[in-house]
């Protein structure tokens, strides 16, 4: 089994100073190591109820990385690694973002500190304000051929604008490390609208978030991919994938009020760029 | 003349020399405008709103009319103050069961001061206000088997969990709510049904949310009302409203995305009371 780093990270733990991080191999799997708390255990949990819970939609399956239980891989000490579909294995250039979801990334069950911490963040970024958060993202520069990831330490201090602005950006086919330059949002349709475009895959998410009682998916993001390799003639097969899922709780028959309102947030957002780019014809 | 409001169920009470709202008897209500900036802001809303050509108008059937600020005797014999003049949402009804909802995950909201937000957080975890989006903040149900209004008090309405908030619903949809036994929501399909209920109306709301940037109603809530007098009409009157403005905001292009949610997880908690009151409610727990 040969397994090296991902090459396409924007969030999330990566290996680090002889703490592990994730691995992918060649046949489309993603080795997620098992966080020592008890992160990695409900992360755990919540695949194996999920992958079992006969009351979940076909369509709405589909919005989750596909889970292979857990293994012990060689070369990290036997600790134990959550098995996953790699979601970007089908991509050749992909552009990503990850957006966590929520107006609030703590929860009741969580230990005091943990809480105070989130708060913090959550207040300093647009977590508070938008209803979710732009926690990374990597786009393909269809002029410089090569992809551009803004500085971490910028991303977290965005507010409003700035979140338009990567949304944007995201999307975008001009030189992008050029500040000068307006984003073109050259691919706005391909990606966010159209029938299978991330805009229609987020409403029938919402659809399912405003009675599913089943989890609440405190701290989760909504992963967004699509490709650049042959974007013109073959289109952007944008995919939306709910990823993360160590704070997961049981719904216990309230529904996932704080992801549906930062959800249905972050598709106004969408929706609004979707429309400008429609409207434009300047840049 | 002024009087104090028969049906109040949350907010200051003007009671005992204390200051509060008070009502007249052409239908309207007089809200004294608090000396710090909440009234001031609170008037500054209803003047927005009231004139803000965005606003469409089945949506404005949800907001109490707005009369202006008027000098009106204080209830704390304090002399004329202004007072903001609305309409008062249960004149009219001669025996209203009345529900005050505050929705919302958080109640608090960005800048304010430290002081608020640690009164907010803890209040808001106290209640049900994190768990479920929403709180009851007061009830004043009229139990037709005892032939009389039931209140339960403030401070056991504040101590309500998951349990007690779906209860409370259930009471307020019952003609025994003053009973220990299970209530029967024999009002349900009346009240929260039909294309004139409750749930209708919260729908309708709940479109509007889905993309109004206008404003953020923090620490707002909803009313519910409706008639228990059997008036040969048999119309309960629903009504839906929503009130208390002090904390209200310009939404600067983002949606209430706080008020949104706890309306969702509100209209789920109706919506299951609806379909197990069609098949009965009484088994229930």
């Amino acid at each position: 089994m040969h397994l090296k780093a991902p090459e396409h990270q924007v969030a999330g733990h990566i290996a680090k100073d002889g703490k592990p991080g994730p691995l992918v191999d060649d046949k489309g799997r993603f080795f997620k190591p098992l966080q020592g708390d008890s992160r990695g255990e409900i992360e755990v949990k919540f695949y194996e109820s999920f992958s079992s819970n006969t009351e979940i939609p076909d369509h709405i399956r589909r919005y989750f990385p596909v889970y292979h239980g857990t293994q012990a891989v060689e070369g990290s000490d036997g600790a134990a690694m959550i098995v996953l579909e790699n979601l970007l294995s089908q991509y050749s250039k992909p552009s990503v973002m990850d957006v966590k979801m929520g107006s609030r990334t703590w929860y009741p069950e969580a230990s005091e500190e943990y809480i105070q911490k989130c708060l913090r963040k959550d207040a300093r970024s647009t977590t508070v304000s938008s209803g979710f958060r732009i926690s990374g993202f990597e786009v393909y520069d269809h002029k410089e051929l090569s992809f551009w990831k803004p500085d971490r330490k910028l991303l977290n201090g965005i507010k409003v604008d700035g979140v338009r602005l990567a949304l944007r950006k995201f999307v975008s086919s001009n030189t992008l490390s050029d500040t000068s330059s307006k984003p073109d949002s050259a691919f706005a349709s391909s990606v966010y609208g159209g029938s299978n475009g991330v805009l229609t895959q987020l409403l029938e998410l919402k659809t399912w978030f405003e009675n599913q009682t089943f989890y609440h998916f405190n701290s989760c993001s909504i992963l967004i991919i699509y490709e650049n390799e042959s974007i013109h003639d073959d289109g952007a097969r944008a995919q939306v994938k709910l990823v993360d899922f160590a704070h997961v709780h049981d719904g216990n028959g309230v529904i996932d009020h704080n992801f549906l309102g930062g959800l249905c947030s972050f598709i106004n957002f969408v929706r609004d760029i979707l429309q400008s780019s429609d409207e434009s014809t300047d840049n | 003349m002024l009087k104090v409001p028969e049906h109040q169920v949350a907010g200051h009470i003007a009671k005992e020399g204390k200051l509060g709202p008070l009502v007249d008897d052409r239908g309207r209500f007089y809200k004294p405008l608090q000396g710090d900036a909440r009234g001031e802001n609170e008037a500054k809303f209803y003047e927005s709103f009231s004139s803000n050509k965005n606003v469409p108008d089945h949506i404005r059937g949800y907001f109490p009319v707005y009369h202006g600020v008027q000098l009106a005797e204080a209830s704390d014999g304090s002399g004329k103050l202004p007072h903001m003049v609305l309409e008062d949402v249960v004149s009219g009804y001669v025996k209203p069961s009345v529900m005050d909802v505050k929705i919302g995950s958080r109640t608090w909201y960005p800048d304010v001061s430290e002081e608020y937000f640690n009164k907010c957080i803890k209040k808001d975890s106290a209640t049900t206000t994190i768990s479920l989006g929403f709180r009851v903040s007061g009830l004043k149900i009229f139990d037709c088997q005892e032939s009389r209004f039931w209140r339960p008090e403030k401070r056991v309405v504040l101590a309500y969990k998951v349990d007690g908030a779906r209860m409370a619903l259930r009471k307020f949809v019952s003609s025994n709510p003053s009973a220990d036994s299970v209530p029967d929501c024999a009002y349900a399909s009346e009240v929260y049904g039909g294309s004139n209920g409750i749930l209708a109306k919260l729908l309708e709301l709940k479109a509007w949310f889905e993309t109004q940037t206008l404003y953020h109603f923090n620490s707002c809530s909803i009313l519910m009302v409706y008639e228990n007098e059997s008036g040969g009409d048999d119309e309960r009157r629903a009504q839906v409203k929503l009130v208390d403005f002090a904390h209200v905001l310009d939404g600067n292009g983002v949606i209430d995305h706080n008020f949104f949610g706890g309306l969702c997880s509100f209209i789920k908690f109706i919506q299951d009371i609806l379909e197990s009151s069609d098949n009965r409610c009484e088994n229930g727990h």
